[in-house]
This record gives C-alpha cells, sequence and structure tokens, in this order.
C-alpha cells in the first residue's frame, strides 16, 4: 500500500516533466460581406482544424461548448445581433473570442458631404459613409475614410423628414496604426422652425490605453428629444494629441470613420 | 435551428467526455497533415541569454559539417552557431545592424555564405567564420536608385557558377543578378500592376527539381505568392497562396517549405505559420495552419489555427528533416526545432 502511494507522487512528477506544452487554439475565421445590413447577412465561420469545433452565441454572452456548434452559415437579420465566438478542441487551450455586431440600415440618406479626407485615405468618396459596407479593421480598405485633422464636419441629408431617435457613427481603432476614436463627437438637427443647426446629442471620448489590437467600434448615440428633421450636422474631432502612454505622445492622431447610420 | 444545434450538441460533448478523459499533458500537440507532419520542441536552443542575445532570428542554414547557423539583428553576436541538439558551439559578427538574408553557397568545395544586411542596404560574402570576402553595395548601375536608402535588400540565391540573385525585398522590390565577381548583368520584377511584378520579394531561391535549368522562386509577400522566373529574368508563372505572407522559399529534397509571417486575415496579431508544398507546388501541410484544401485547382485562403507561433521568419530542413524555426519581432525567442512524426 505504501508502496502503491509514492507512485502516485512519483507518476505526478514523472507526467510534470514530460508535459507538453499546451498551445491556445487561433479563432475562428468568420466570413461575412459587411456587418451592416439592409434586410439580412449570411455568416460563415471556418476552422478548418481536425478535431476541434466552433460554439457561438447571438445573445452577447461568452461562448462555452454549450452554446450552438457551428455546422451551417448563420443568417442575422435582427439590428445589433452580437455574435460571438470561440474554438474548443482538446489538447488545446479555447482560442479567444471573436466578437462581432452586425447593424441593420436605419433611415433613407440621401446624400452625404464630408470634409475632404487625408489624400491617402479617401474611401470612395462621402457615399462610402452610407454604402452598408464595412466593419473591417482593415485599415487599408477602401471603406474608410481617414482624417488628421483638428475637426471634421459631415452633412447628412435624410430622403423626408423624419423623427430621428438615434445617430450611429462607425470608427476604427487601430492604436499601433495611430488611429483613434474622435476626442468628441457633437450631432445637430436642422430646426425649421428656427431656420437653423441645433444641438441634439454628444459624447466626449478618452482613448483607452487597454486596447491593443484592431477593432472597428461603433457609437450610437441616442436623443429622447422629440425631434422631426432631414438634416443632421456632425462634428467630429479627431485625437490632438496623443496621451503619453503611446509611442506617439503629444502628436495628431488619426480618426477613420466607415458608416453612419440614423435611426 | 439553434436550439436544435444546441441539443444534437451537447449529446455529442457528453459522449465524448464518457468515453475519453481529457489529459491534455499526455499527448504531444502534432503540427501539420498528411505525411508532414511534426513535433515542435519549444526549448530547443541551450543558449544562455546573457551570453549568446538575439534579437529578431531572420534565418536559418546548415553547414556540411551539420552545424545549424543562425542570423540575428543582435550585434551582440549576429551569427550563433548550434548543433543540431541545440547547444551553442560558436558565434561571430558585431557589424551586421541589419543582419536579415543568409544565404550558404558551395564555392569550389568550400562553403561560403551571403548576408543581406537591410541597415547597411549592402550585401557581403563571408567565409563560414565570418571572413569578408566581398561587399555589393546599392544598385546604382541598374539606375533605379538615387541612393543606398533606398536599397533595402532581403535575400540571395547563388547559381552552381557563382552567379548572385539579390531581391530588394524591402526596397524596390527588383531582382538583381550579378555574375560572381560582383558586376551586374541584369535586373527584374520592380513593383508594378503586371503579373511579372513584385509587392514585398522578401525571398529568393533556385529550384532544381524538375531537372534541365533551375528556376528562380520570388516571394511577392504582400500578394501572398511566389513568382517563378527563369534564369535571364523572364516571368514564368505565379504560385498563388491566398491568406498567406509567405517569407524565403527554402527547397529540400522534393518539397518547399516556407515560414508564414502572418496571416491575411488576422493581420500584425502574431497569426503566423509554416507551409510546405510539394514538387507541384501544391500546399500539401500548414503547421500551426488551416488544413490545405484546394477548390478547382485553387488554394482555399489559409490562416494559422494554433498558436505556437507568432511571427516566423524562416525555415531551415537538416540532414534528418528534422526543422528549426526562427522568428521575427517575437519577444526574442530562439529558434524552435520541428521533429518529422512518421
Amino acid at each position: 500500500m505504501k508502496k502503491f502511494l509514492l507512485t502516485i507522487p512519483a507518476f505526478l512528477f514523472f507526467y510534470y516533466c514530460n508535459a507538453q506544452q499546451t498551445f491556445q487554439l487561433a479563432p475562428p475565421m468568420l466570413k461575412y460581406h459587411s456587418v451592416f445590413f439592409k434586410t439580412s447577412e449570411m455568416v460563415l465561420m471556418q476552422f478548418a482544424q481536425p478535431a476541434t469545433n466552433i460554439f457561438f452565441t447571438l445573445n452577447g454572452k461568452e461562448p462555452t461548448q454549450n452554446d450552438s456548434h457551428y455546422n451551417k452559415p448563420i443568417e442575422i437579420r435582427k439590428s445589433f445581433t452580437t455574435l460571438k465566438a470561440k474554438v474548443f478542441g482538446d489538447g488545446f487551450l479555447p482560442s479567444e473570442t471573436v466578437t462581432v455586431t452586425f447593424i441593420k440600415d436605419g433611415l433613407k440618406i440621401k446624400s452625404v458631404e464630408a470634409t475632404q479626407p487625408n489624400e491617402k485615405y479617401p474611401g470612395n468618396g462621402p457615399q462610402t459613409l452610407f454604402d452598408n459596407e464595412g466593419g473591417m479593421s482593415n485599415n487599408q480598405s477602401k471603406n474608410f475614410m481617414g482624417y488628421q485633422t483638428d475637426s471634421v464636419v459631415i452633412n447628412v441629408s435624410l430622403e423626408k423628414k423624419q423623427k430621428i431617435t438615434a445617430v450611429l457613427l462607425d470608427f476604427l481603432r487601430d492604436h499601433g496604426s495611430w488611429i483613434f476614436l474622435p476626442q468628441s463627437i457633437r450631432v445637430y438637427y436642422f430646426d425649421d422652425t428656427k431656420n437653423e443647426f441645433q444641438f441634439l446629442t454628444g459624447k466626449e471620448i478618452n482613448p483607452d490605453s487597454s486596447q491593443q489590437s484592431s477593432a472597428t467600434v461603433f457609437e450610437k448615440l441616442n436623443t429622447d428629444k422629440k425631434v422631426v428633421s432631414d438634416k443632421i450636422k456632425i462634428v467630429l474631432k479627431p485625437l490632438s494629441s496623443i496621451p503619453a502612454w503611446h509611442p506617439g505622445k503629444e502628436q495628431h492622431g488619426w480618426m477613420f470613420i466607415d458608416e453612419i447610420k440614423i435611426y | 435551428m439553434q436550439r436544435r444545434n444546441f441539443i444534437k450538441n451537447s449529446s455529442l460533448t457528453m459522449a465524448a467526455l464518457m468515453v475519453k478523459p481529457n489529459f491534455p499533458f499526455t499527448q504531444d500537440t502534432i503540427l501539420g497533415q498528411g505525411n508532414k507532419r511534426y513535433k515542435i520542441d519549444t526549448k530547443w536552443s541551450q543558449a544562455d541569454v546573457a551570453k549568446y542575445p538575439v534579437n529578431d532570428c531572420h534565418e536559418m542554414i546548415q553547414d556540411k559539417k551539420g552545424r545549424i547557423l543562425l542570423l540575428t539583428n543582435e550585434t551582440h553576436n549576429n551569427v550563433l552557431i548550434y548543433d543540431k541538439k541545440g547547444k551553442i558551439l560558436d558565434s561571430w559578427g558585431h557589424e551586421y545592424p541589419g543582419a536579415h538574408g543568409l544565404t550558404l553557397f558551395d564555392e569550389n568545395g568550400t562553403e561560403v555564405l551571403f548576408i543581406c544586411d537591410n541597415k547597411r542596404h549592402q550585401v557581403i560574402k563571408t567565409t563560414i567564420d565570418g571572413r569578408v570576402l566581398m561587399v555589393l553595395d546599392y544598385p546604382k548601375e541598374t539606375g533605379q536608385y538615387t541612393q543606398a536608402e533606398e536599397y533595402i535588400p532581403t535575400e540571395t540565391a547563388i547559381t552552381p557558377n557563382g552567379d548572385i540573385y539579390v531581391a530588394d525585398g524591402y526596397g524596390k522590390d527588383f531582382i538583381m543578378h550579378y555574375d560572381a565577381s560582383g558586376k551586374l548583368i541584369n535586373y527584374f520584377g520592380g513593383r508594378g500592376t503586371e503579373e511579372k511584378h513584385l509587392l514585398n520579394a522578401h525571398g529568393v531561391c533556385l529550384d532544381y527539381r524538375n531537372g534541365g535549368e533551375p528556376v528562380l522562386i520570388v516571394t511577392s509577400r504582400q500578394q501572398n505568392a511566389f513568382k517563378r522566373y527563369n534564369l535571364a529574368g523572364e516571368f514564368i508563372n505565379t504560385i498563388s497562396l491566398p491568406g498567406a505572407w509567405v517569407c524565403r522559399p527554402v527547397i529540400k529534397g522534393d518539397y518547399l517549405y516556407s515560414a508564414v509571417l502572418q496571416s491575411n486575415s488576422r493581420l500584425w496579431q502574431h497569426s503566423g505559420f509554416v507551409t510546405i508544398l510539394d514538387k507541384n507546388y501544391k500546399v500539401v501541410s500548414n503547421l500551426a495552419g488551416s488544413e490545405p484544401n484546394y477548390i478547382d485547382g485553387k488554394p482555399d485562403e489559409m490562416y494559422q489555427t494554433i498558436k505556437c507561433f507568432s511571427y516566423p521568419h524562416d525555415v531551415c530542413i537538416d540532414d534528418e528533416e528534422n526543422l528549426y524555426i526562427a522568428q521575427w519581432n517575437s519577444d526574442k525567442v530562439y529558434p524552435y526545432k520541428l521533429i518529422p512524426v512518421v
């Protein structure tokens, strides 16, 4: 018996010494046209590594092996659906979670006029901002208009006068490429009775030093004012002085925007 | 739909739990597919970091004595010489701050090295123990360069008669062709919109596998491809490798090996792997990467699946078919060894 008890630590020690490194799986590969959609969006997921499985949720919760197992493309129909997907496999640490929020089209936009972007990142002109294309974190993508100016003004004309409840702006955050969210967003609506723009909603944003990887970030600004209009003016202030924790400290940050939605 | 999946799946998980206890440490991680599968040893190098530091580990070769030579841009010791067990045998070199490309050439029975230094903007030919034999400056005779800084050579390939091909992979993407004495004969490639043009011509090698005159294989890394040319620099064809930021091609036996710096789907997120192509340039195995799949003769997009490499930069295959993987920008990690699974 004593001998047997001794073999247990010996056995464990043996295994400890021979323990192989446990590696983490890479995140699953997601394929979709755009996070912005008119009626629905198909999402394909891939992970060509035998004996692994992709699990996902659509309720914003962290996927576990008790959640849905991916086996065929999924169709997203509901706006602001957040897909979270993760790979699990025996002998490996589960992957990081991939998170994507899909956003449905809002009120019909007739046209957009915007401050001229930097010549290196012109996007596809002002229609870039309402083409339902984007949400991919590739800063070389033509979906983004890039700015390094102090102020960016975007005038949005709707197809008709409508009640406005929210404004959504989609940005790229890629601190490694000196691309930050704007430090301030201010939204105005055109008031016919006063014949001038009135403040609707706004937000101030401080750069978050914990955000390392490149991602698109949407800012949805709601309003409880009962406003009816067909003209919206958005004034964005790209980060004028990069904070001290970044290698580009005190320099002007970049701002990349790819989509605007009015609800 | 999701509920059905959930049920099916949870019963599968349950079944799996019942039959198979989960002891990850009892099994080695196997990388790759088919008959190109490997076990990984991340602790192969026995180098003492205080004595033999590395920065980026760029490229590796094996000499005819069986020693493994590593080129790093750490000027404390630009070249580390290992035995196959990972023991340091020797080191040399302090004058290569941009040490990047390392090519071995057997010059009438004597092995010599060609180092591409992308900070010095030069190619340096040395003896195996580091004595400088020849220095090639920037190729102003091409008329394509006005100053040395525009030329950032990354790799060389040497023909049996000593002709030198240099890839300006971080400069203007031209391939320079010199004779053995260093006289420029020709140049080709460069950037542009045609298929013969290159984008990030990171590597070059000679392919003798099909007999006859060897063919040059040049990396066009940002295009996720290799491009083939004859020795006169005439374009032959493209080998498209979607998703794979391939570094230099390395040929051993019937196979072509290449470190993939990163996956196109996850740029600058430590998403590298290693790819192996057969004689017909078909991907047969991705080590820590997606299982190769061809649809109508075209490879599916490839990507990292296991995070065991960060930014692999070169593969060296030794005389026993073991692989050594050098990595760029990966926390100054020493090379890993991969041992074939038979």
